[in-house]
């Protein structure tokens, strides 16, 4: 397999050669190679637990290689610790971020590689350092701030720009764009192309094929620990990318949804809630696909929280099937047939410690069927928990298996098992299909098609343009903490969604 | 297609899993067997039926304390004033027990019945001041149980005068205190039906559920509609009214009430529901597991005493140990997250 070869052959920045790396009996990466030249974007596509995140370790330094060979700079490097693979200029953004909460921006910037003059910090001197590094990347991050005040975007751009501070070398990027705005992206993306033409070797791990298609010039395709493919973009089509990396061809990715006709579901008026939203204004119908789009910090997600009892409301009212909620909380709302799914998984909806089953059924016990007199009825639960992994197609379908091992499409899967867990009129997604895998998406969206044709109301709260723009019936978008417009069926358009979600001053210069 | 692969995924985890599994249940009755053979080695005496006997005499007290301790460290809490609890609880159900034999010197089971009540009342309440300040004030429960160990302790002082109240009921002290039926000593027929009710609560009920889930994650647990506060008061409830039944208990045992009770109470229960596998973290433990660290307690301290080792000696020990189990939980924790 060559076809990914730089023609004239030359030294890689970084390379695997035919690696591997064993956990027991299993291989989480099987003879994989991969090399990373400087001034190239060299993107690598798979789905979770494709070995992609085992790949990046071995290169960081951080997992011990089992089989095969390592290259830095051309030496061979059999074992690579953290501190050296930076020392020698392989710089990475992982998923898991390593920022020092309380400490400010600056100091996290200078973290592990102080200026001192005589042993004592140079405090102005690294905070200039910060300041130049941030401006550089066109951001506006405050150098004194600490950074437990950072929103999650923003504490992936300072990984990024931390990362950038290192020796030159390589950048590592693991999905770097998953939380970020459109805006911020377009900075990021700016960046990169910059690092390239500086003659940085760059790797890009990703699943959105958008980004793939526009930065990169190599691209390798993992499937199930091994390479399926390498290729240059410009030999090789979406389709042919997806099949590699599923191991099957997509013929349509996005399911056509038939909207049923039903009465109002979900009315929100006026709804106005902490300081990130303020006078909304939505409706959902039974059996249609509402979608909500706008910028990271719009408000969007604020207002499903707010809708589930989340966010003290200050102004407005919610209406669900006619009968007015004053006091929305998660418990009413529930037992009222609202269910909501929030964003951060492993944050909100989880109990990442306990397993599948436990997390499956929580919100059942209190029904009659799952037990009387405070007693669980195990027998009930054991077949609703069965009924739902094979529905859902959780894998391990192993209900005792604690949810924190489960790969991120699975933890997904649980979580929206837990919703289905029981009969419910409206569902409110907050980014669904943030960070999991094409497969998972797709099977996503399989039941929300399948809600829809059961007539459930469904408001799709999503950052993801293309999943709001293929999916909604009606879209609303927000900006600013309000809901701006209301786009019908045949007015849904990305460009549509970007243009109000920008704004109105925004929107009259693209006019 | 996307199964197949996770499959194949996951059953080296599913090893570790089961390796980790083994390891909490395993190495503890392993490290237990091991101490027993080596106190029996030490002392013959250790395995006789008059020093078993002693030994669940003794540990049925801690084992009360552990298993309320064990439902608060599994809602992701602790409580430090269990000590206080049973102190507080020996002086004031004493106090009434004194009172009501003197009213009524004919119906000595009154007299009992009222301990066994103040005890229930003096529980209930220090638990739902406990649960109160860490649910509703959202206090940490660290701060929180610190400062009401010093409230309960206050108050036992005062209420005493720093002085034991002793003439307790003749059938207390000789029936529940040191009695036996069948050779079972009654104190540990008392406590058999709480321990098994915090079973079934923990394994059993809905209850458990709720509590695992909360510690786990309390924000997820808001998600799922459960009131988390009002199980995270019952917890605290439990576990005092629990701690306080066990100090009623211990009342008998030493045939007065003494302001100055279960002061190790706090290190103790919390050290032997650790050892059993309870997390700091929260969301996790087992009644099984916590049995087995009081045992293993309860065998340490007892097995030392045989051996003439100094009681100074074997609070060293027991830190030691204790944090032995801390960074074995640390080592599971890190072994579950790769």
């Amino acid at each position: 397999m060559s076809s990914c070869q730089e023609p004239e052959g030359r030294e890689a920045f970084a390379s695997l050669s035919h690696a591997s790396k064993f956990y027991g009996g299993y291989a989480a990466l099987k003879d994989v190679s991969l090399d990373l030249h400087r001034g190239e974007i060299h993107m690598l596509l798979g789905e979770n637990g494709a070995g992609k995140s085992t790949l990046v370790s071995l290169l960081v330094g951080t997992n011990r290689l089992d089989e095969g060979q390592r290259f830095l700079r051309g030496k061979p490097c059999p074992d690579l610790t953290p501190l050296e693979a930076r020392a020698s200029g392989v710089n990475a953004v992982l998923q898991d971020f390593s920022l020092a909460p309380s400490l400010t921006v600056a100091e996290n910037y200078a973290l592990g590689r102080e200026t001192t003059r005589g042993g004592i910090l140079a405090k102005g001197a690294m905070r200039g350092q910060a300041q130049a590094a941030i401006a550089r990347l066109g951001l506006d991050l405050d150098p004194d701030a600490r950074v437990d005040t950072l929103t999650r975007a923003e504490q992936q751009l300072l990984e990024i720009v931390r990362a950038l501070g290192g020796r030159p070398g390589a950048l590592i990027l693991d999905e770097p764009t998953a939380t970020l705005s459109h805006e911020e992206t377009e900075r990021l993306f700016e960046a990169i192309v910059a690092l390239k033409r500086a003659d940085w070797a760059i790797l890009y791990i990703s699943h959105r094929m958008e980004e793939i298609r526009r930065l990169g010039d190599v691209v390798t395709i993992l499937r199930d620990g091994r390479r399926t493919g390498c290729h240059r973009l410009s030999e090789i089509d979406n389709e042919q990318m997806i099949a590699e990396m599923v191991g099957r061809t997509m013929a349509t990715f996005y399911p056509e949804i038939v909207r049923q006709s039903g009465a109002t579901a979900l009315e929100v008026v006026g709804l106005t809630a902490g300081d990130k939203l303020r006078n909304a204004t939505i409706e959902v119908c039974f059996g249609e696909i509402v979608g909500v789009g706008g910028l990271v910090g719009c408000g969007k997600a604020e207002l499903a929280r707010a809708i589930f009892g989340l966010e003290p409301l200050s102004q407005g009212t919610i209406r669900l099937a006619g009968e007015e909620i004053t006091i929305p909380t998660p418990k009413a709302m529930l037992e009222r047939g609202l269910v909501y799914l929030p964003q951060d998984r492993r944050g909100e909806a989880l109990a990442l410690n306990r397993s599948i089953e436990e997390n499956l059924t929580l919100e059942v016990l209190g029904q009659a069927e799952a037990g009387s007199h405070g007693l669980v009825r195990a027998k009930f639960l054991d077949q609703l928990v069965q009924s739902l992994i094979v529905r859902l197609k959780i894998s391990p379908a192993e209900p005792r298996q604690a949810v924190q091992e489960l790969s991120g499409g699975n933890q997904q899967k649980v979580v929206l098992g837990r919703a289905l867990s029981r009969p419910r009129s409206v569902y409110v997604f907050d980014e669904p299909t943030a960070g999991i895998d094409v497969g998972a998406r797709l099977d996503f969206y399989n039941q929300l098609q399948a809600l829809c044709h059961d007539g459930a109301a469904i408001l799709l709260v999503t950052s993801d343009l293309q999943e709001l723009v293929h999916l909604s019936h009606r879209v609303y978008v927000m900006h600013e903490g309000t809901s701006v417009v209301e786009l019908q069926r045949e007015e849904i358009s990305e460009d549509a969604v970007v243009a109000y979600a920008f704004g109105e001053q925004l929107k009259k210069i693209v006019a | 297609m996307t199964t197949l692969r996770s499959q194949a995924g996951f059953k080296p985890t599913r090893g570790a899993h089961a390796a980790g599994k083994m390891f909490r249940f395993g190495a503890l009755p392993i490290i237990l067997l091991i101490c027993i053979i080596l106190f029996q080695f030490g002392n013959p005496r250790f395995l006789s039926l008059a020093n078993t006997t002693n030994m669940v005499q003794q540990g049925v007290f801690l084992m009360l304390i552990a298993f309320g301790q064990m439902l608060v460290l599994i809602a992701g809490g602790f409580d430090l004033s269990v000590g206080s609890v049973v102190a507080l609880t020996s002086v004031v159900s004493a106090k009434a027990m004194v009172a009501i034999s003197l009213a009524f010197p004919e119906a000595p089971y009154l007299a009992t019945a009222a301990g066994f009540a103040t005890m229930l009342f003096v529980g209930f309440l220090a638990g739902l001041i406990n649960g109160l300040g860490v649910a509703v004030l959202k206090v940490n429960a660290f701060i929180v149980t610190l400062a009401t160990t010093s409230v309960y302790k206050g108050l036992t002082l005062v209420i005493s005068d720093g002085l034991e109240v002793s003439d307790l009921p003749h059938d207390f002290v000789y029936g529940i205190g040191s009695g036996f039926m069948s050779g079972v000593p009654i104190s540990v027929l008392f406590a058999l039906p709480a321990l098994a009710m915090i079973y079934v609560l923990v394994h059993r009920m809905k209850f458990g559920r709720y509590v695992y889930a909360i510690g786990s994650n309390i924000k997820s647990a808001v998600v799922a509609g459960v009131d988390t506060n009002r199980y995270l008061i019952l917890c605290y409830v439990i576990c005092a009214t629990i701690t306080a039944f066990s100090g009623w208990l211990l009342t008998a045992r030493v045939s007065s009430g003494e302001p100055l009770l279960g002061g190790e109470f706090p290190l103790d229960s919390i050290a032997a529901a650790v050892i059993g596998g309870c997390s700091l973290r929260g969301g996790e433990g087992t009644v099984f597991g916590v049995f087995m660290g009081v045992v293993f307690v309860t065998v340490l301290g007892n097995g030392m005493d045989l051996l003439r080792i100094g009681s100074n000696y074997q609070m060293i020990v027991l830190g030691v140990v204790l944090v032995g189990a801390v960074l074995l939980d640390r080592y599971r924790a890190a072994g579950a997250r790769h």
